[in-house]
């Protein structure tokens, strides 16, 4: 007897629908499956005869032959278990009511019937709704992740007999709901928050403009001087994830099997510090079988690489790309998949090797060159694309024990969410979002500066000697200081603190 | 050009050296080779303090019209020329190569602005030849022997710098030393120099005092770089508060002279917004009123 059941698969962050058609009919006992199933699918015909049996029912000594389809495309992952399995009871007459059209099934088998988690399960079930679905079954562990999606029912599974009684109508197992709303609003209780951060004053008003105006920027400072710290509480500053951009997230950490099966859905921007002993490949994604790299895992919230260069050059390289695209393309003999990208670089660097040049307190030992050879490590495109530069500096004992009453991310965030409105409208007919991505051309019309401004950046030019490429960096971030103080035009204590930010290209040679 | 031994602007005291090349080609104004000329030498891998010890003391003598003469190397040898540029004084660099082949690349630049600048340029080696590590010794007998004396600012052990000074000791010359921190790996070769008997210097009279029979012409220089040199000794803070702007005074009246003072806390006792601070401090760096120094720290110029 033939049986048609339907699951889906995965193809970089998008669902691909794939039909699991099983036929059973006489000739010598055997089990196969065709259409480009790797090893692991493969396998699984071992978990599905040892289940099937564990779930009480007598698998015959027949010829079962497993077709997935369509049949050109490779297969992998432990994801088409239940669904084999439940297509051979189908056509072994297990299953007594054939409504399966509109049902999708989705989850790996363990010997004892069990049904474990598997990733990936958001984009699935996304596509799912897509193609008009109406219900699908998927292990319990992934029922939450599942239930973000809102019309189609969620029926958590946690055995494979369960699942062939549920579908014979022996016992009901409720649909899963969850309240995304609730979740959304727990989010906002972070257990980090800037009020912690004590002086560093110059430091927060950087982050605050680079959160302002989705600026990557760079944080230079002596060992101990808490750029760390500083770092991890940037997304307390940044705007609050749409639903969109959270089911974003949420299906790369899905695919990635990073996400918490309690909560469902990414509802904080995420925040992510590769070690700098990070390959290339996890850095921008990769593999035999395609996976996220941190970028990805980036997307939406901040990568933040500390020690610029400690890491491997060639894996600072890769970033050019994807930081200006927004998006990565990982090509490979037998897939080719994008995966979104949009993230906000925070780097950190020591500013010599010894890491005190500049200190007030301790003298650095470093010579001219290995200082130089230092920075080398860092390339130009690189830097290029970093619009703040900040010095941090180590805060005095009696400043850290000090009462002063230290701004809260949420007063700071404030401001960065009215600033970031200023630009959402400025930008309503054009096809970015912040000031962080005008074009040259765009420069032009949005950052028009009068005579008096015109005047300092020429002085500033000369004096300070600032490179070439400090110069759209200066008028972007003076563009998002302006938002910030919600004025229509850039004022020169606009441009002046801008150019303070740039400041290095003078202190640091040509590198900056 | 070519100068050949005999000629009278052959270098008086090279001649007097033991083996003094049979013949130089030189590039610029041979003028200089007539004055009195001061070798300021050192590491090529300078600390920051070799960096404005090297500036300054070229700076100075430059001004009490002094030739510095150096090797163009990286280094101290670049910040001496560079000095010297600054108040359009003389000076000489000395190549261990042809002058088709200016050594070290990087400095082309600078051999550039030694040019326009009216400066020379002298090599004992034919257009195309090469350098190589023989002949950056036998520059520096060419550096130390057209000096009348040799100011040593820093140098490690058993470095190129001492060998120089051994150079300068043999042909009967003075050696001055800028003392380094016992701590500096660079400091051991001044230091040492300075314990077998060269002059210490401290400050720029150590050295002319030994030359009191020269009759030096100052150089005359133009206004505006006499006056940023004269700046740093003589200007009160008085008379440059009177031009600056009433809203920038609240910060400028923090800051000092004599001691760097961090962003942070210029905010906390101007009680200021830090925008504004970011936004004045620039202004009053760009006015020239004050400097800003790695690290977001600010003084007065």
């Amino acid at each position: 007897m033939l049986s048609n059941i339907k699951t889906i698969s995965l193809n970089g962050i998008d669902g691909n629908l794939v039909e699991v058609q099983t036929d059973i009919s006489g000739g010598l006992p055997n089990f196969e499956i065709v259409g480009l199933p790797d090893a692991s699918v493969k396998e699984s015909k071992e978990r599905i005869r040892v289940s099937i049996k564990n779930s009480g029912i007598d698998l015959p000594s027949r010829r079962i032959l497993i077709n997935l389809a369509p049949a050109n495309t490779k297969k992998e992952g432990t994801s088409y278990d239940l669904p084999i399995a439940i297509g051979i009871l189908d056509a072994l007459g297990e299953i007594l009511y054939k409504n399966l059209e509109n049902t999708i099934f989705i989850g790996e088998l363990s010997l004892d019937g069990k049904i474990n988690r598997i990733n990936g399960i958001l984009p699935m079930c996304i596509e799912a709704m897509n193609l008009g679905i109406k219900r699908v079954i998927i292990p319990k562990a992934n029922e939450r992740e599942a239930a973000v999606i809102e019309g189609l029912q969620i029926i958590g599974v946690n055995t494979l007999k369960e699942v062939i009684d549920y579908l014979n109508k022996k016992n009901d197992i409720k649909e899963t709901h969850i309240d995304i709303i609730k979740i959304f609003n727990k989010k906002n209780k972070n257990d980090i928050d800037f009020s912690e951060v004590r002086g560093q004053e110059n430091v927060k008003r950087a982050l605050e403009i680079s959160a302002a105006g989705g600026h990557n920027c760079i944080l230079i400072g002596s060992p101990g001087s808490g750029k760390t710290m500083i770092a991890r509480r940037i997304p307390t500053i940044l705007p609050d994830l749409t639903f969109e951009e959270a089911l974003e997230v949420t299906k790369i950490h899905s695919i990635s099997g990073m996400l918490d099966s309690s909560i469902g859905i990414v509802a904080q921007r995420p925040f992510r510090s590769p070690h700098h002993t990070i390959s290339t490949t996890s850095m921008i994604g990769g593999g035999k079988i395609p996976k996220p790299g941190e970028i990805s895992l980036a997307h939406n919230g901040v990568l933040f690489l500390d020690e610029l260069p400690e890491f491997n050059r060639n894996t600072l390289e890769v970033l050019r790309g994807p930081l200006e695209d927004r998006n990565v393309t990982i090509s490979r003999l037998h897939s080719k998949v994008i995966y979104p990208s949009n993230f906000m670089l925070i780097a950190s660097m020591n500013p010599c090797p010894c890491g005190y040049y500049g200190s007030l307190e301790k003298q650095c030992q470093c010579s001219k060159i290995a200082i130089q050879k230092y920075l080398n490590k860092i390339s130009g495109p690189l830097l290029d694309r970093i619009d703040i530069h900040i010095e941090v500096k180590p805060v005095k004992y009696q400043k850290l024990n000090s009462n002063n009453k230290e701004e809260t991310s949420k007063q700071i965030k404030e401001r960065v969410n009215n600033a970031r409105r200023i630009q959402y409208i400025r930008y309503k007919n054009t096809n970015i979002f912040s000031n962080s991505e005008l074009t040259p051309k765009m420069i032009e019309q949005y950052c028009i500066l009068d005579n008096e401004c015109k005047k300092i950046l020429e002085l500033a030019f000369n004096k300070l000697g600032l490179s070439a490429r400090a110069y759209t960096r200066i008028l972007k971030v003076s563009r998002t200081i302006a938002d910030l103080d919600n004025k229509r035009n850039i004022e020169k204590s606009h441009l002046a603190e801008a150019i303070q930010y740039r400041n290095l290209d003078k202190k640091y040679g040509d590198k900056f | 050009m070519k100068i050949n031994i005999e000629d009278a602007i052959y270098p008086k005291e090279l001649r007097k050296i033991k083996n003094p090349p049979k013949s130089l080609y030189v590039k610029g104004n041979i003028k200089l080779l007539d004055t009195p000329c001061i070798a300021i030498i050192g590491t090529r891998e300078c600390t920051q303090y070799g960096e404005r010890m090297a500036k300054k003391f070229s700076r100075e003598l430059s001004i009490q019209g002094i030739t510095i003469i150096s090797g163009m190397a990286k280094g101290i040898d670049s910040f001496a020329h560079i000095g010297s540029i600054e108040t359009t004084g003389n000076t000489i660099a000395v190549l261990p190569s042809g002058l088709n082949n200016i050594y070290p690349e990087e400095n082309i630049k600078l051999y550039k602005d030694i040019i326009k600048n009216n400066g020379l340029i002298v090599t004992e080696y034919e257009e195309n030849e090469k350098e190589n590590s023989k002949r950056f010794l036998e520059r520096n007998r060419i550096v130390s022997g057209i000096a009348i004396g040799t100011l040593v600012i820093e140098g490690g052990y058993r470095s190129g710098t001492s060998v120089t000074a051994r150079l300068t000791k043999q042909q009967d010359k003075k050696i001055f030393c800028v003392p380094s921190s016992l701590e500096s790996k660079k400091g051991i070769t001044p230091n040492k120099l300075i314990k077998e008997g060269a002059y210490l210097v401290t400050e720029i009279d150590d050295i002319i005092k030994e030359y009191k029979d020269l009759k030096l012409k100052r150089k005359q220089i133009n206004n505006k770089v006499q006056k940023d040199i004269y700046k740093e000794q003589y200007t009160e803070k008085q008379i440059i508060n009177e031009t600056i702007k009433q809203e920038y005074k609240t910060i400028y009246n923090i800051l000092q002279k004599e001691k760097a003072m961090n962003i942070n806390e210029i905010v906390k006792k101007s009680k200021l917004d830090i925008k504004e601070v970011n936004y004045k401090l620039m202004m009053l760096e760009l006015e020239d009123k004050i400097v800003s120094l790695p690290g977001s720290n600010f003084k007065i110029k």
